[in-house]
């Protein structure tokens, strides 16, 4: 604690924190330009000098921690001078174009002009010829650009692009792409989130509506388990009669949340029907005479809720082949680690100093890991050890060690790295014997993990404070899952690693709790809700029923932090949803969120109106969003077995995994967003499976037609196929690494 | 310059123009009724009136204004059914889609629709006021920064639709009446004389 005083006021700091974080923290005003919460500052506007009573000059207060007793002035008649001063260079030749300006009326130098009152131009330059940039989903115009860098750090710090940089020269400078000519990015568009003025704007929203007219409709996002806070902007699409509103873009808060591409370019998911009584008799008629429902997990905890209740009430059987994969690995890790969830949770990999991620392509199964990531590695230095079969181009600014193992040897694996991480640990007799009698030359040999990649794990993450364990998606359907979580639970029980588990869809989490899910059965009568089915309702595939999609519905999601988040109707769905269905067949509410208070209390849900659940972030970057589950106590049961013999990935394998910004059905079908579905692979890949690029080719069993592209970045013998073109989308309910066979189609 | 006006004496007095008009009691009686009816019928007074519209009518020299036919000029301040106005110099129109009428109208009454041209320029694809509920408060003309919207001379509001008036294609100025000079304009803060000096100005210099 560090006392001192701002403008006489007595005021104290946290070790580590800024004068301008600790005047904030307490009501003080100071100007700023170029200050954002979430990145290192920029210390490029100067806007937020203050005067120190030990100082000569003046500090920035952005970049300087208080010092014991020190007395800060934040405002004097200097300091106006100084800060007008600023403003008036700013507005140097700025275009008066305000008229037209997307930024108009959201603009901080609009703010901050009229703050200061500059109303003339008091120094002069020549003015440049700057040309408008077009980087496909960004526009740049840099003679709006006021040259903050908020863009260049967030691109850097925060989501590890690292994909633009400030060309410096003076007057002429401006932010150019980074190493190339033209932007070559993940289009996570967070640049144009923080932009201040409407320099780096959005192509397609571009000149298409103005900040004050569209309405905020705040929500979560429904494409990956990170459940991101996003607003969903929306506004009318004609003067005409009965035309009907339409998402414009979606906005985040920047200050303190981060967003994907998916979520900010892909929102136009939503799908239109209108009330179709002979339809909805069928669909009711289909429901009766269902021996069971097939559900995806793109779907809220409400409607989950409706099914878990007409099982109960109707005898029938749910499946959710994703969701039980999570469901029993969950299970089985709890029967070890004794707590009903993983401690860990995105703001802990942020703020830890050492990771390990397994078993997962975290760039595109869940950015918001890698943006966790990528701000622990910039703010803390933490040492990322990446332990995947495949190497992963986006990650390697990031990560410290890359483990290759062999696919499918995750059980043993996580058995060794539960034996380096638990080596100085305090554990039980039984586990002591059980690590002990790891076969490690065996398990080495076969994984293709070396006893002295182990060592070096444990070497690099021994100082490490704050620790994290991270489980991609990749072994919750592994053939010996159940082995591998009570392996993982064992770490989390016994070190201090705290571990996060990441689920594949938005509520794959609350699926799992609220759900007795049934093992899938090739059966027949199966009501298909964004699944295969003999009757199929819902939003995604070809449906037999339209039901709205998941902006435009309200209902809640449990993300993988364990915390419950609303989302709300973007835009009005004029069919029937879900509830009007199961109403009619005794399962009754009025709304669909009438279930959200009846979430079960003994799986961690607490009993709050959907109404009463707040979705936003407090202006010091508090979450206000819904509330967290609590963790339940579990009996701890669960037995470790014997590794069994790892098995062998021989001949064309293939691993299941998007592009980054497409998770399933919902992304597939947005106009923004990139639609690559070709085949992945590398050189070497190529020269086994006897293929050359641009070749088409059809995986056998499946009836999709794609194109081999010869992927320079890649490395290795496995080939990335994508998921989210096929009919309902989404990864495969199996493991994620597959022997195929491949046909040539045609040339 | 002080301006003084002399005070008209208004007091009724032998000096000043004033005098208390002659006017009969008002009859109390039946009979004194009865007799101011049958004088009033058959004294003729009602051709008094006559002959007058007659002999001006005689005259050929009428102060009516022949409407529909004529109208009396109309204060440039009235403020009438609007108008987009174009630019004089290039024929475009002036309304660069800012939003402004928009977000200032109280009644809430207009609505825009923009997109961004093939010239990446904001183009203004849709323009509407919805009549019923505009309350002519001249708020929108005062906003625009380019003097784009104004308040027109046309009342006549006499349609089967309102909405006839205010649509985008009618409020604009019809490029011949431009090229005419018909377009008015309207004295005012920033407001132009259209004549030669007005030129094109160009787009990079």
């Amino acid at each position: 604690m560090i006392e001192f005083t701002i403008n006489n006021q007595p005021v104290t700091a946290l070790k580590g924190e800024t004068i301008l974080q600790v005047a904030r923290k307490t009501g003080f005003y100071i100007p700023t330009m170029c200050y954002i919460e979430k990145t290192k500052p920029c210390a490029s506007c100067r806007l937020c000098v203050v005067e120190a009573d030990s100082v000569d000059g003046l500090i920035l207060s952005c970049q300087t921690p208080p010092t014991q007793g020190l007395a800060v002035t934040i405002d004097s008649d200097r300091l106006q001078q100084e800060r007008t001063n600023i403003m008036r260079l700013y507005d140097v030749n700025h275009p008066l174009e305000c008229g037209v300006c997307d930024k108009s009326g959201a603009c901080d130098l609009q703010n901050k002009t009229l703050e200061f009152g500059i109303s003339a131009q008091h120094f002069s330059a020549k003015d440049q010829n700057r040309k408008i940039e077009h980087w496909g989903l960004i526009n740049y115009d840099p003679s709006l650009c006021i040259l903050c860098e908020k863009c260049v750090h967030v691109c850097n710090e925060i989501i590890g692009d690292d994909a633009i940089t400030l060309q410096f020269g003076g007057y002429k400078s401006a932010v150019v792409p980074k190493n190339s000519e033209k932007l070559d990015c993940t289009f996570c568009g967070e640049c144009i989130a923080v932009c201040p003025v409407g320099a780096l704007v959005s192509s397609q929203f571009q000149y298409s509506a103005n900040a004050w007219e569209l309405t905020q409709i705040p929500a979560t996002c429904a494409h990956c388990s990170a459940g991101c806070s996003l607003t969903y902007e929306v506004k009318h699409t004609s003067n005409s009669n009965g035309a009907k509103p339409k998402i414009y873009r979606v906005t985040n808060n920047f200050e303190v949340a981060t967003l994907c591409g998916a979520g900010r370019f892909g929102f136009d998911f939503d799908i239109q029907a209108s009330k179709d009584n002979e339809l909805f008799e069928k669909a009711v008629a289909s429901f009766k005479n269902a021996k069971a429902i097939r559900f995806s997990s793109l779907i809220t905890n409400e409607e989950a809720m409706i099914l878990q209740r007409l099982k109960a009430k109707m005898g029938i059987k749910l499946f959710n082949e994703e969701a039980r994969g999570y469901q029993s690995f969950m299970s089985a890790y709890s029967s070890v680690s004794g707590k009903s969830a993983f401690s860990g949770s995105l703001d802990a990999i942020a703020q830890s100093d050492g990771i390990i991620v397994l078993g997962g392509r975290v760039s595109a199964d869940n950015p918001a890991v890698r943006y966790a990531m990528t701000t622990a590695a910039r703010h803390n230095g933490a040492r990322v050890v990446y332990m995947h079969p495949l190497e992963d181009a986006l990650l390697q600014n990031v990560i410290t060690q890359m483990v290759r193992y062999e696919a499918g040897s995750e059980e043993g694996v996580v058995a060794m790295l539960a034996q380096t991480l638990l080596k100085n640990c305090d554990i039980s007799d039984e586990t002591k014997g059980f690590l002990d009698s790891l076969d490690d030359g065996y398990l080495c040999a076969e994984s293709n993990v070396g006893d002295e990649e182990f060592d070096r794990i444990a070497a690099s993450l021994r100082r490490a404070k704050r620790k994290t364990l991270i489980i991609g998606s990749d072994v919750l359907h592994h053939k010996r899952a159940a082995n591998i979580a009570r392996l993982c639970g064992l770490i989390e029980k016994y070190s201090d690693y705290s571990l996060v588990i990441i689920p594949q869809n938005v509520n794959t989490v609350g699926v799992s709790l609220i759900c007795d899910l049934d093992q899938d059965e090739k059966i027949s009568d199966v009501v298909g809700y964004n699944a295969k089915g003999d009757f199929i309702v819902g939003s995604l595939g070809e449906y037999d029923m339209a039901l709205p999609s998941l902006n435009q519905q309200e209902g809640t999601f449990v993300s993988l932090n364990y915390q419950l988040l609303s989302t709300n109707v973007a835009v009005a769905f004029e069919g029937y949803c879900l509830n009007d269905i199961t109403t009619s067949l005794g399962v009754k509410a009025e709304n669909t969120i009438d279930y959200t208070v009846q979430l079960p209390t003994e799986k961690g849900f607490k009993a709050v109106e959907f109404d009463a659940l707040g979705n936003f972030y407090g202006p010091l970057g508090e979450d206000n969003r819904g509330y967290q589950l609590e963790t339940m106590d579990c009996t701890i049961d669960g037995v470790l077995e014997e590794i069994e013999d790892l098995p062998e990935f021989n001949g064309t394998v293939v691993y299941y995994s998007n592009p980054v910004n497409q998770f399933n059905g919902y992304t597939a079908r947005t106009s923004q967003l990139e639609h690559d579905t070709s085949l992945r692979g590398s050189a070497q890949f190529a020269a086994a499976a006897r293929l050359s690029g641009g070749e088409r080719i059809q995986i056998e069993g499946a009836n999709t037609v794609r194109t081999f592209i010869l992927d320079e970045s890649l490395k290795g013998t496995i080939a990335l196929v994508p998921t989210f073109d096929t009919s309902f989308g989404g990864l495969p309910e199996t493991y994620r690494f597959e022997k195929i066979k491949l046909i040539k189609v045609g040339s | 310059m002080q301006h003084n006006e002399p005070l008209n004496d208004r007091n009724v007095s032998e000096q000043s123009p004033y005098f208390y008009v002659d006017i009969e009691a008002y009859p109390t009686t039946g009979w004194d009724k009865f007799k101011q009816v049958i004088k009033r019928s058959f004294k003729g007074e009602l051709f008094v009136g006559l002959w007058v519209v007659m002999r001006e009518m005689i005259k050929f020299d009428i102060h009516t204004v022949q409407y529909p036919k004529e109208k009396l000029p109309i204060g440039p301040r009235y403020r009438a059914v609007h108008k987009l106005l174009r630019l004089w110099e290039s024929g475009y129109e002036r309304c660069i889609g800012c939003g402004l009428c928009e977000k200032i109208c109280i009644s809430d009454c207009i609505r825009m629709d923009t997109k961004i041209d093939e010239n990446s320029r904001k183009e203004v694809t849709e323009y509407s006021i919805n009549l019923g509920r505009c309350i002519f408060c001249g708020y929108c003309a005062e906003v625009c920064p380019e003097l784009a919207i104004v308040h027109g001379q046309r009342y006549e509001n006499g349609s089967e639709q309102r909405a006839h008036f205010v649509i985008k294609d009618d409020m604009l100025t019809p490029l011949d009446w431009l090229t005419s000079g018909q377009q008015a304009e309207f004295p005012g803060f920033g407001a132009i004389t259209p004549n030669e000096s007005v030129t094109k100005t160009p787009l990079a210099y």
